[in-house]
């Protein structure tokens, strides 16, 4: 991805709408008792579509945004969004993105991780209250809301980077072509 | 060059990996900072605008959550009307007998009088937190509506957390199922006292640790908050909020101590509206 300043501000925007929705529209909806999380799945997009370095400084800045917007302790979201996108970011670089639920899949994948990195982070920083089992049917649905949700976000980030993605979409050929006097 | 891209790449990542562990280090436990609150009372007027723009979408994903669970919740309600009735015609004369006692002693003290040290400040939820490790919302009033941090914050059911810190327009709501929150209650009619906390993941029920297993709790018994005071220190919370009803009382042999299990009165996850308790005297 060729990152020019509009490019860039398209992807603050990106990412800041995808907070604000995050935190007023998708925390505050529960589907069987879980309340979707789009904001691994959207680093997981960014970093699918411009590397892993587009995706570790936007996995970095979503995450230092919500911990603010939360007057949380700083630092916690920010370092397990940063993994996500690095981790997306390597597999776009290493892989070829094969066919259409690839990166719902990847969403999937790196949304039931995100969960379990915040599950890790948390415990090393001390709970002081019983954990119940329940948390693993709330990890499980985030990942599997993540799967319906990464496809929509993916082509709607793809869209709005178009400009700057390297590989074109392949354009479709109207007449195959001929050769002279055939 | 593409080593030296890659060197670039693993370079800003370990910076940011360090950046925040420096970032966690500086800021776990000590509260918000200025820098947080600036960000927070910049972007409360947006999140407003979006909470309002976005409810009628949310409204329309609750009615699908509602209606899945509805059929479940018919049987339980039927039954607890049942209860409910039954509890109602108990209280009613437990009314009158207290009317009449009222009179023969010349007390009046009745919870509401105790609430009325306070000033309710009525605040909208207009964000909330994403993951289940950390259970707070933002309301639209702060500090400049008399928000004050540790303020009890209660909807039209209950008890529902207090206040972590406020902002000047927006404030931080640690509800009772936060990891960090604890609540000195008791269980009305017996009394007995413990501490309310949340058990992590599971936002429908709530612990009441360390009873005395002498004392038996029954299922159904409701929970209020103690408001204890002594030696200068008092509970944050005023007494007799409603916190929640007893589901389940099993004593732990080994601990010798009952745990009782609670179905908090507030609906946790589905927050509108809230009411913080401004002002008034702790305990």
């Amino acid at each position: 991805m060729i990152v020019t300043p509009k490019i860039l501000a398209r992807i603050a925007a990106l990412a800041l709408a995808g907070v604000l929705l995050q935190l007023s529209f998708f925390s505050r909806v529960e589907l069987f008792h879980t309340s979707p999380d789009i904001l691994p799945a959207l680093v997981a997009c960014l970093a699918l579509l411009g590397g892993s370095m587009t995706g570790v400084v936007s996995g970095f800045s979503i995450g230092f945004l919500v911990d603010c917007l939360l007057v949380e302790a700083l630092g916690i979201t920010s370092l397990v969004l940063l993994g996500i996108g690095y981790l997306a970011g390597l597999y776009r670089e290493r892989f070829e993105i094969h066919g259409s639920l690839a990166p719902a899949l990847l969403c999937m994948g790196l949304t039931l991780l995100a969960e379990l990195g915040f599950a890790v982070v948390q415990l090393l920083l001390g709970i002081d209250a019983p954990v119940s089992t329940l948390i693993v049917r709330d990890m499980l649905l985030k990942s599997v809301y993540a799967f319906f949700l990464g496809w929509p976000i993916y082509l709607l980030i793809r869209r709005v980077l178009r400009p700057a993605l390297v590989e074109e979409p392949k354009v479709r050929r109207r007449r195959q072509p001929t050769v002279l006097g055939a | 060059m593409y080593r030296k891209q890659v060197r670039r790449r693993r370079a800003v990542l370990a910076l940011l990996i360090v950046g925040s562990f420096v970032l966690l280090t500086l800021t776990y436990a000590r509260g918000s900072t200025g820098f947080q609150r600036g960000v927070s009372t910049i972007f409360s007027p947006v999140q407003e605008v979006a909470d309002r723009a976005l409810k009628p979408a949310r409204d329309l994903v609750d009615w699908f959550d509602k209606t899945f669970d509805a059929r479940g919740e018919n049987s339980r309600l039927r039954a607890e009307l049942v209860t409910a009735r039954k509890q109602a015609v108990a209280t009613q004369e437990a009314l009158q007998e207290n009317g009449q006692l009222r009179k023969l002693v010349k007390l009046d003290r009745s919870p509401a009088l105790a609430f009325s040290a306070y000033k309710p400040v009525t605040g909208r939820v207009i964000a909330r937190s994403p993951t289940v490790w950390r259970s707070s919302v933002t309301i639209d009033v702060g500090s400049s509506d008399g928000v004050h941090v540790d303020d009890p914050v209660v909807s039209g059911a209950g008890l529902v957390g207090r206040v972590a810190s406020a902002e000047g327009g927006s404030s931080q709501v640690m509800l009772l199922t936060d990891h960090a929150s604890a609540v000195s209650a008791k269980v009305v009619p017996p009394g007995v006292q413990g501490v309310v906390k949340p058990e992590v993941g599971n936002p429908e029920e709530l612990i009441l640790d360390f009873i005395d297993s002498t004392k038996r709790v029954h299922g159904g018994q409701s929970v209020v908050t103690a408001g204890w005071r002594a030696q200068g220190l008092a509970s944050l919370f005023p007494p007799g909020l409603p916190l929640g009803e007893v589901t389940r009382a099993s004593i732990l042999q080994q601990e010798a101590q009952q745990q009782v299990d609670i179905r908090p009165f507030a609906d946790l996850r589905n927050l509108d509206l809230v009411q913080v308790l401004t002002g008034g005297s702790r305990g």
